[in-house]
């Protein structure tokens, strides 16, 4: 299984701060599966990250691994 | 994930003055220190849509963002002087008025403290997985966009 989490406004859009999923083979064909299960992602300018580390191009995604969908930061 | 230590930043509430206060004062026993830089962030009363923030709820990925936080403070403490520096974030609710971020660095001479301090505090803005929510007065809120 995937951990899937979202945060910040994604966690208002989608209902959920996380959920799991099956295994899903890269970050390309979860966040398809992700924008389908929940349309607001579509139209957001989002950050992933795969065990905390950002990734910008499409990544493999490991057994257990947890994926992060974020909205850009806005600390301090 | 790797040997580095973690340390945390989050408080749960705001930065309160005493513990700022408290801060300065623990380091009367580290003489080699000869200027301290502090930047304290507070939470802004905007008005918007003639709707007043009368508070932000800060959110984080926090074990995301205490790895990244490792990692920005190794390449601060690579790039200046430093003796020590010491960073504080608020998560949940914070009033107007209110502190949300305590950066705090210490060098022999001033220059170290106050460049480290403005890198980091740019560096925890922009990549820090920390999420704010402005409560408006009344009903309603809008998500935080950092300049």
């Amino acid at each position: 299984m995937i951990e899937v989490m979202f945060f910040g406004q994604f966690k208002d859009a989608t209902g959920v701060s996380s959920i799991m999923v099956e295994e899903v083979a890269n970050t390309d064909m979860l966040i398809q599966m992700m924008k389908k299960r929940y349309p607001a992602l579509e139209s957001s300018t989002y950050m992933i990250a795969v065990n905390n580390a950002m990734v910008t191009e499409n990544t493999i995604i490991r057994h257990g691994s947890k994926v992060a969908f974020m909205p850009p930061f806005s600390g301090g | 994930m790797d040997k580095k230590k973690v340390k945390n930043i989050f408080t749960e509430g705001p930065v309160e003055a005493a513990f700022i206060a408290d801060s300065i004062a623990k380091h009367a026993t580290k003489t080699s220190i000869g200027g301290h830089s502090i930047f304290l962030g507070q939470v802004r009363a905007d008005m918007v849509d003639g709707k007043q923030v009368e508070a932000i709820e800060y959110t984080s990925h926090v074990e995301m963002a205490l790895e990244t936080m490792s990692a920005i403070r190794e390449d601060i403490f690579a790039k200046y002087a430093l003796t020590c520096m010491h960073v504080h974030h608020s998560l949940g609710i914070i009033k107007a008025g209110e502190i949300c971020l305590f950066v705090f660095t210490s060098s022999k001479h001033r220059k170290d403290a106050i460049d480290a301090c403005t890198a980091c505090v740019e560096r925890i803005k922009a990549e820090l997985p920390v999420w704010g929510k402005e409560i408006f007065e009344g009903e309603g809120y809008q998500w935080k966009i950092n300049n």
